[in-house]
């Protein structure tokens, strides 16, 4: 056995350890951590004192346990790092590990830099933004913009209906958070996802005009707005190459 | 069960099986799209997942093989349809395998007999189901899943009614699907692990076949679907789709596929239903006798699917964020179960349980390390034992990395590797207890009588008489008797082919349908 004197106490060289071409991770949350279990390990076997087939037939189990990766995790909150959440419950569970991503303030609005903008024209439609067709459709559609980012705010839709002429405007391209009231939305505005996403699947098959990737800015809750459904559909071919094919986003002045 | 020897012909194969599955899982999750859900810490349970898969399932796999040859297995699965092993199988188990490299929990010469066993069921699996094209996978199939035989194909064809959009079974049909996709993502938690499409089958110059399944949609082995599937009245439903100009391009492992044009309800122009579990004697019509009786079906499972879905939701998005991860690692380390059920072993704790073993992980993967560590894993491909040296140019990206460790041939010389990752080990989840119902074509049975039953049953095409009866016999036996009876039972359910036998060809059935 190889055997480091490292700052955890005595380490073992790990099999990993001589790498001619791999060195770290690329992101560096995934090398704190991937670091911190290879130190570990280390340690753990050397205190073994035994072969690695030995220490893996059995001790690996014992010696490396849940609590392990518990600190692993509390060492870099102690640094003051907070996680980017993905799911509502990571952050809802655990507000002290998360960062707060917005989802319950009331005056939300995405504002993405690269969103296309321009002053109202004559026919009253100001420009807020684009997004990746699903499908080309007969016609555009004009509707009520409403957020729906939460399991709160479908529960509510599902308990009192969803208004009439709702183009929902979200930011979840799966297909679980809406599902009970997907159908009923007249348009979809997902700020995120692919024409492939499970919402962008789901969509197609109820007919329900879609834009996946949207990036808008300017457009609050209540808003009136059009979405250009005839704009040619991104195919997967559109974003191996790389081609802007985008649908417009425009809010209505009456 | 195929004894595994660890030598130079052993290695060559295991390696090039890893190869290929890490070319496959680069291009498919490049081209395809990142899972993400505000409900589920998605990236976070297929990590999780992942681990499960390389810790449990050598076990599991012999366990199927000791009462049923992978081959004999990939027989039935074809008689009966199932959920994607082609790349699901493989790719999470040998990325579970990745991860721990990557933590130095394992070296890349561990677990050597396991590796090299799980991917040998893979391969002789996958042979056996793609019998009929002889490829191990859709992808070297050119992105194709020709699985089918003609018998089958040909009762598909001709039993499929003819619908136009705007008229009431096409808006059935169309309604159907999508809803059923929509509860399938959610049964599966947000995955979409209850679909699976074949084919596409030529069925005219400007007409092909989709068939696509939907998978584990009433009270089967999900806990989470205990009451709430139980007014779904078939476990699997199966939908044959005829489109008109409309050529598919590709369908992949993942049973997605690409059309040409981009495919629009228009473009179905005729419809089928069916059911097919381990019990029954390939696909059972569902609704077929006409056109108004398949409409109304329809439109009943719709409701149904649609009812199914909002209490699954309520239900889910009222889960804490660890009952969250097991539901979604379960579904994914557990897919190969449906080979545990054809073979009559499956048991609740080998399949629905998260192992000790990467029950100690939990705590690592929030959400943002799972996303990132699934990225570099499956997307970037820069983790440290992916890298490659200067000269390498990987399939896809042209850069020096390589997305599955290979075994060292050195092991050969020096004899310093391990064999195996250790016999199972107990597990647990923070879910439900699952109710011992089981949704059948036989009805509602307990696991004890499903298991026996699955044991006892041998589908007849399966059976010693017909089972190496292939295409490439029938093409110069078509008209012996023999042949004749290998059709019938295809076309014993059929409306328009009962009894007609082995002589007709494609145009014969068209001719039949009008």
């Amino acid at each position: 056995m190889n055997v480091l004197h490292g700052l955890g106490g005595t380490m073992a060289k790990l099999y990993e350890d001589t790498d001619k071409y791999g060195y770290q991770s690329d992101f560096p949350i995934v090398e704190a951590y991937n670091s911190a279990i290879k130190d570990l390990v280390r340690q753990r076997f050397a205190g073994s004192g035994k072969q690695w087939d030995e220490f893996l037939s059995d001790d690996a189990f014992h010696e490396i346990t849940s609590a392990d990766m518990s600190r692993i995790e509390e060492s870099l909150l102690g640094y003051g790092y907070r996680f980017e959440p993905s799911a509502m419950s990571s952050a809802i569970e655990r507000p002290d590990a998360y960062k707060d991503s917005g989802l319950h303030d009331p005056d939300f609005s995405f504002e993405h830099e690269l969103a296309p903008t321009a002053p109202t024209g004559d026919d009253g439609r100001e420009l807020r933004g684009a997004g990746d067709n699903v499908v080309t459709r007969n016609e555009n559609v004009i509707g009520v913009a409403r957020y729906v980012r939460t399991s709160d705010k479908v529960l509510e839709y599902l308990t009192d209906g969803v208004p009439e002429n709702t183009v929902a405007i979200v930011d979840d391209s799966g297909g679980t958070l809406t599902a009970p009231i997907l159908e009923k939305f007249k348009a979809v505005i997902c700020a995120g996802g692919t024409t492939r996403s499970h919402l962008a699947i789901l969509t197609r098959e109820y007919g329900i005009p879609c834009f996946m990737n949207a990036r808008l800015s300017g457009i609050n809750e209540g808003d009136s707005v059009e979405v250009e459904a005839v704009a040619t559909a991104k195919s997967g071919d559109d974003y191996a190459a790389d081609r802007d094919v985008s649908g417009l986003v425009w809010r209505i002045h009456s | 069960m195929r004894e595994i020897e660890i030598n130079y012909a052993q290695l060559l194969e295991t390696n090039n099986l890893i190869q290929q599955n890490a070319d496959e899982t680069y291009w498919l999750c490049a081209t395809r799209t990142v899972q993400e859900s505000k409900i589920f810490p998605v990236s976070a349970y297929i990590l999780f997942s992942y681990l499960n898969c390389f810790y449990r399932y050598p076990a599991l796999l012999r366990k199927i093989e000791a009462q049923m040859s992978a081959e004999e297995v990939g027989d039935r699965a074809r008689n009966q349809g199932t959920k994607i092993i082609a790349w699901t199988l493989p790719c999470f188990y040998l990325l579970g395998r990745e991860m721990l490299i990557n933590w130095g929990v394992i070296k890349p010469t561990d677990a050597v007999k396991d590796v090299a066993y799980v991917l040998d069921f893979w391969k002789r699996y996958q042979l056996s189901w793609h019998r009929n094209n002889g490829n191990i996978t859709n992808r070297q199939a050119g992105h194709r899943a020709q699985v089918m035989p003609e018998q089958r194909l040909q009762v598909f064809h001709a039993d499929a009614f003819e619908c136009r959009e705007g008229n009431p079974l096409h808006k059935a049909a169309q309604a159907f699907m999508a809803a059923t996709a929509q509860y399938g993502f959610l049964v599966s938690c947000e995955s979409r692990l209850t679909m699976h499409n074949y084919g596409p089958y030529k069925i005219a110059d400007n007409r092909e076949m989709l068939v696509r399944d939907f998978r584990e949609l009433s009270e089967f082995d999900l806990p989470w679907l205990d009451g709430v599937g139980q007014n779904i009245p078939f476990n699997n439903l199966t939908v044959t789709m005829v489109l008109e100009d409309c050529r598919i391009t590709l369908l992949d492992d993942w049973g997605s596929f690409e059309s040409e044009p981009e495919m629009r309800s228009e473009h179905m122009v005729a419809v089928g239903l069916y059911t097919a579990d381990n019990l029954t004697d390939g696909h059972i019509p569902v609704g077929m006798d006409s056109k108004e009786e398949l409409t109304e079906t329809f439109l009943d499972l719709t409701e149904r699917a649609k009812a199914a879905t909002t209490e699954l939701w309520k239900e889910m998005s009222g889960w804490t964020r660890d009952q969250q991860l097991d539901a979604g690692a379960i579904s994914y380390f557990a897919v190969p179960k449906e080979l545990a059920h054809i073979a009559g072993v499956y048991e609740v704790d080998d399949w629905m349980m998260i192992d000790e073993r990467t029950e100690r992980f939990r705590p690592l993967l929030n959400d943002e390390y799972g996303n990132l560590f699934l990225g570099e894993l499956v997307g970037y491909i820069t983790t440290p034992s992916q890298r490659m040296h200067d000269y390498t140019m990987m399939q896809h990206t042209g850069q020096p990395t390589r997305g599955l460790s290979y075994f060292p041939y050195s092991i050969l010389d020096d004899g310093d590797y391990t064999e195996s990752v250790g016999p199972m080990r107990p597990g647990a989840n923070n879910l439900s207890v699952k109710n011992d119902r089981y949704r059948t074509s036989e009805g509602i049975l307990t696991l004890e009588q499903f298991n026996r039953r699955c044991q006892e049953f041998v589908p007849s095409t399966c059976q010693d008489k017909f089972k190496y009866l292939c295409a490439d016999w029938v093409k110069y036996n078509y008209d012996t008797p023999r042949a004749d009876e290998l059709f019938k039972l295809e076309q014993k359910h059929s409306r328009v082919l009962k009894d007609k036998g082995a002589g007709l060809r494609r145009s014969d059935i068209e001719d039949l349908r009008s």
